[in-house]
């Protein structure tokens, strides 16, 4: 499906080769430390995207909260006016940009030959919410914990991502009809 | 020039991971990251400060900061815990000069040294600039200028209009933080009996129009 | 000039943003570069037929990890400035282990996922709706279990801290590491490939 056809000029284009998208992918990280003294980070991004809607929705709901309250901040600026919203908007940009240049931006599901279209929307639906858990819970997600606090040898960092492949590997043998 | 023929040979991957080790292999020798950016001393620099006294700041103008509740500095008393326990500027927090550099003190914050006198303070600026830290000044005069301007102001004799209304305005700070203004020639006096204010204000350096952080910066 | 610029003050928190999108650009661009908006290629770091996650992150991490390295040695970025997230080592352990099993189930990771949408993955959407959820789910119960965790809170603690190391021998150890994590990972998938072909 990823293989490039050569007679056709909007055939996706290959991947980079893995070593230099991750030294790309460093360097951003490290721009990041130089610049703005912080790492990356996404799922920080939709809390406060979610503390934001809730508290709409229901403000005293969401001021007693300890967990929104940590996104809402003080109340004097828009908890959406937040460094992480604004670069994971810059995520998606990016994402499209590359994509576009690499004919790879398409309109479909992801998933092994053995599950219907139906089932692997679920089980993305439930990942997504099951990682959001396990990211909140661990203070950051692959992004804010395994790449930036891995590059600064954060122990906590470093312990998220052994546990990380483990459950990953642990339960890959469940999930392979999803897959492979 | 062989080595130079199989280091072209090699694969770009190979080439990235034999940059990645001698990168790694340096780092064993190169020392310990958490120094903070080096500085150059520049004296004559640090000279022209020192001359010019921007690195000062003075009693009645730290009162006024403390009195407005500003929050953007840190306040830095060097005398022993004795001495700190029995009076000290509100606000302040005490750190032993010995223990100065590994006090948490940011290399990017406004800190403002005080001792007794003047002399500690200059040290330990000279100290913090050399580290590094970029705003340190120095509260001019150090405690005892305190105890004048703010604590125990004196009227001037046969002081003029202008003269009185700053006073009037020192008696006030001067009641803001315990203190109590000398009027008079019995000031001289007086001033040995004077007890120093109870410490009614929180010291610690907290101010409540401290840019409270709004949120963690991780995820 | 010293870094990192922002908290010297170098520009205010509005122009924070305008530098938050473009590093949000360089990240989003490079994570589909690698292939990190496919789940498929993702997932398939868990059966051991293509190891890009790994190689990726790992290539990332040892940059970055090099790169504020030698900054901070030369003086020029003062790394005590650099934000380090505290440690809750059981709560973190635990978050882990849930999200790798997140992962393996929706194919993503938030940070992926994003990707994965804006590139028109109908999949990367539904992970995406799947995080609000989940991310609400945790608010809504988050008193529950708010004791657990804040526990085991050690505080910023590196991993030069916890085993008394030099941090230069640190980054060695983990470059050497990294090295011999890359050199299994090829090995690996040459294996599979071939396994594949019988």
């Amino acid at each position: 499906m990823t293989s490039p056809q050569q007679a056709d000029g909007f055939a996706p284009k290959p991947y980079w080769n893995p070593y230099l998208s991750g030294i790309g992918l460093g360097l951003v990280l490290l721009a990041a430390f130089v610049i703005m003294g912080r790492g990356l980070g996404a799922s920080g991004a939709f809390s406060s995207v979610v503390a934001y809607g809730v508290q709409k929705v229901a403000p005293e709901h969401a001021n007693a909260n300890a967990f929104y309250a940590e996104y809402l901040g003080d109340g004097t600026a828009n908890p959406l006016k937040d460094w992480l919203v604004f670069e994971v908007i810059g995520v998606f940009l990016g994402g499209f940009i590359s994509g576009k240049i690499g004919n790879r931006v398409k309109g479909k599901i992801e998933k092994g030959p053995r599950i219907s279209s139906r089932s692997r929307l679920i089980y993305a639906f439930l990942g997504g919410g099951l990682m959001a858990i396990g990211a909140k819970l661990a203070r950051g997600c692959t992004s804010g914990q395994a790449l930036t606090g891995g590059a600064l040898l954060n122990l906590g960092s470093w312990a998220f991502m052994i546990s990380v492949f483990i459950g990953g590997y642990a339960f890959a043998y469940i999930m392979r009809r999803q897959w492979t | 020039m062989k080595w130079y023929e199989s280091f072209r040979k090699m694969s770009l991957n190979h080439k990235l991971a034999l940059a990645l080790f001698l990168f790694g292999f340096i780092a064993l020798f190169a020392g310990d990251p958490y120094g903070g950016a080096r500085t150059e001393i520049n004296t004559k620099e640090m000279a022209l400060i020192v001359e010019k006294q921007v690195d000062h700041v003075s009693a009645v103008e730290l009162a006024d900061w403390i009195i407005k509740n500003r929050a953007d500095y840190r306040l830095v008393d060097l005398r022993t815990e004795k001495e700190f326990a029995e009076y000290a500027i509100p606000t302040a927090e005490n750190i032993p000069l010995t223990g100065l550099t590994d006090a948490g003190l940011q290399r990017n914050e406004k800190i403002i040294l005080y001792s007794e006198g003047g002399i500690h303070s200059a040290q330990a600026w000279f100290l913090l600039k050399a580290k590094g830290y970029k705003s340190v000044y120095m509260l001019f005069g150090g405690l005892d200028e305190w105890k004048d301007q703010v604590l125990f102001p004196t009227q001037p004799e046969n002081p003029s209009p202008e003269q009185l209304a700053v006073f009037a305005k020192a008696k006030e700070v001067s009641k803001y933080f315990g203190g109590t203004p000398q009027t008079g020639a019995e000031s001289a006096v007086t001033r040995p009996q004077s007890a120093m204010p109870k410490l009614s204000l929180p010291t610690g350096g907290v101010g409540t129009q401290r840019p409270r952080a709004k949120k963690k910066e991780g995820c | 000039m010293s870094a990192p610029f922002y908290k010297y003050g170098l520009f205010n928190d509005e122009v924070s943003l305008i530098v938050a999108v473009f590093i949000g650009l360089g990240f989003g661009f490079f994570l589909e570069r690698a292939g990190f908006g496919n789940g498929r290629k993702l997932a398939a770091q868990f059966y051991f037929t293509d190891m890009t996650v790994l190689k990726v992150m790992f290539t990332a991490i040892v940059t970055a990890m090099v790169g504020v390295y030698y900054l901070s040695i030369f003086g020029f970025l003062d790394l005590s400035l650099v934000y380090v997230t505290p440690t809750n080592l059981v709560p973190q352990i635990t978050g882990g282990l849930i999200l790798g099993i997140g992962f393996v189930i929706g194919g993503y990771c938030p940070g992926t996922a994003c990707v994965s949408a804006s590139t028109g993955r109908y999949d990367g959407w539904a992970y995406v709706a799947g995080l609000f959820a989940g991310i609400l789910f945790f608010g809504e119960v988050f008193h529950l279990f708010e004791k657990f965790y804040t526990s085991t809170a050690m505080g910023k603690v590196t991993l030069p801290q916890l085993f008394h190391l030099p941090y230069g021998l640190m980054v060695f150890l983990v470059c050497i590491m990294a090295l011999g994590a890359f050199a299994a990972a090829e090995w690996g998938e040459k294996k599979m490939a071939a396994k594949k072909e019988d």
